[in-house]
């Protein structure tokens, strides 16, 4: 695991626990990539042609493929190994988080009359939707939104220390890889596309937002979510970096900005946390407060529906053994169909593929953006030659 | 200010059992995590190793302010690479006979020359 860069909200380890976070870390990433490049092949040689046999014919589809994969020792040992690494990633963070606070409370909420460059509005008011609270999102103890302090930024700071040992670095420094995708393929695919405002919608702890504050200097960048305890610690983080970004605690399926208010509305891997309801919802939103001629982009997961069987089981084994109750449906969703229910045209529909940009070089990443690869990828976890998907479209000017 | 917290280090959500009996989930994960203990050891020992390396004498305040530079990094992450290897051998030589029936290094590779082309 490559260091991550500090900010002012950053935790310090202590010398064994930063030994720990590395270890679990590289511990993933063995399991993930080592040993999980034994499914295909368990897959081949036993699972499908056992199912041939039974069945005489092939997996029709995921559902299929996992019920029958999950009956093979080798995938089970697999799966009790993915599911222990990633338990293992929050409690090599806990501690550290525990000690840190309340000190980093007070560090993240600076006193009344401080001049920030940017803005933190809380609204007590918003009510965490049930998809956030039904389950631990990707298994983080107390998920976005537990407070367990006043003003307590502890989920935020667990988070972002998960987040960055769950990557290994892959990330970037920051975290901020696909913020940073997309800024950068938009800067080379779109280069007269110069947004002046943009809203990140269900921006965490505005790891991806800051790329949009830097790479678009003069954007009066905004974001929302619906937990205050990361909010706060987006704001304290983005204010130690000196970025200035305008967060609201606000519900995407009922957002307070005005029609038109914007020149660019994205997100970060948003959606597939979201239900199906909830999708369409904010989908309608961000077409209501999106400029005519402005651009909706939302970076997301490979659809499944572009993959063959195994392969869908595979990106969608998070779904049912990671807490990530709403990535199938996701993934298995045509983005078209919900994008122009939303409102948007369907000749102005959006849909790309590009790397990751700290995975590449500068060169293939810019041939790449400039032919605007709409090549489904097939490998969807961090550490694997990752790619990113975009779906959005314009709205008419 | 105030009082320090406590997280519960246990997620909302059923546990899934990947094995019949779930005794061999709950020694996986110990496992696992005896495996993560023994590692954070070598690399204490790597630390008191080095600064006696370097000092000749050290004190535990010592031990705790060190932090490896990227250089000792990558050498510890090479080892730990090595010893998880070593630990999970019986997976890896399963492993190394089911990577013959892999067509994903094939398809990436087929995949990187057409995105070339």
């Amino acid at each position: 695991m490559t260091p991550q860069a500090k900010h002012g909200l950053s935790v310090e380890p202590t010398h064994d626990e930063y030994a720990l976070q590395t270890y679990v870390s590289a511990l993933r990433m063995y399991t993930l990539q080592e040993i999980g490049s034994g499914l295909r092949g368990v897959y081949e040689s036993r699972v499908k042609p056992d199912f041939e046999q039974d069945k005489g014919r092939a997996p029709k589809d995921e559902h299929e493929v996992r019920r029958a994969m999950m009956a093979d020792p080798y995938c089970r040992t697999w799966s009790s190994m993915m599911r222990s690494a990633q338990e293992m990633i929050w409690d090599s963070v806990i501690p550290s988080i525990e000690r840190a606070q309340p000190e980093l409370n007070a560090r993240a909420n600076p006193a009344p009359g401080t001049n920030t460059k940017g803005s933190l509005t809380l609204d007590p008011s918003i009510e965490v939707p049930r998809y956030v609270t039904a389950s631990d999102i990707h298994l983080m103890p107390g998920s976005y939104y537990t407070e367990r302090a006043e003003n307590d930024v502890s989920q935020g700071a667990l988070y972002d220390r998960g987040v960055y040992v769950y990557a290994g670095g892959h990330g970037g420094p920051y975290c901020d890889t696909i913020g940073r995708s997309l800024t950068k393929y938009l800067k080379i695919r779109f280069p007269d596309f110069a947004p002046a405002k943009v809203l990140d919608v269900g921006c965490t702890v505005a790891q991806n937002t800051v790329p949009f504050a830097q790479e678009y200097p003069d954007a009066e960048v905004h974001a929302i979510d619906v937990s205050a305890p990361v909010l706060r610690y987006a704001h304290g983080r983005a204010e130690s970096l000196g970025e200035a970004l305008h967060l609201h605690q606000m519900d995407a399926e009922a957002m307070a900005f005005e029609d038109n208010s914007f020149d660019l509305v994205a997100s970060t891997i948003t959606f597939h946390e979201t239900s199906r309801t909830a999708m369409r919802n904010i989908l309608k939103e961000c077409h209501r407060v999106l400029k005519p001629g402005g651009l909706m982009i939302h970076m997301e997961l490979p659809r499944t529906a572009d993959m063959d069987p195994f392969d869908a089981f595979y990106i969608d084994w998070d779904a049912y053994y990671n807490n990530e109750p709403f990535y199938q449906a996701f993934t298995s969703t045509n983005m078209k169909e919900v994008i122009t229910g939303a409102g948007f045209a369907d000749d102005e529909y959006v849909e790309v593929t590009m790397p990751d940009y700290y995975s590449v070089p500068e060169d293939e990443f810019h041939a790449a953006a400039i032919k605007a690869d709409q090549r489904p990828h097939r490998k969807g976890r961090m550490g694997e030659g990752i790619h990113w998907t975009g779906w959005g479209a314009w709205k008419k000017g | 200010m105030s009082e320090g917290i406590k997280i519960t280090p246990v997620n909302r959500g059923k546990r899934p059992a990947f094995f019949d009996d779930p005794a061999i989930d709950q020694l996986m994960a110990i496992v696992m995590a005896m495996s993560a203990e023994m590692s954070v050891l070598y690399d204490r020992v790597d630390t008191i190793e080095r600064l006696l390396d370097t000092k000749g004498t050290l004190s535990r305040d010592d031990i705790e302010a060190y932090r490896p530079d990227q250089g000792v990094e990558d050498e510890r992450n090479g080892r730990r690479n090595d010893y998880i290897s070593r630990l999970f051998r019986i997976i890896r030589e399963e492993r190394e006979t089911l990577v013959a029936h892999d067509k994903m290094d094939e398809y990436n590779a087929l995949m990187d020359e057409l995105a070339k082309s």
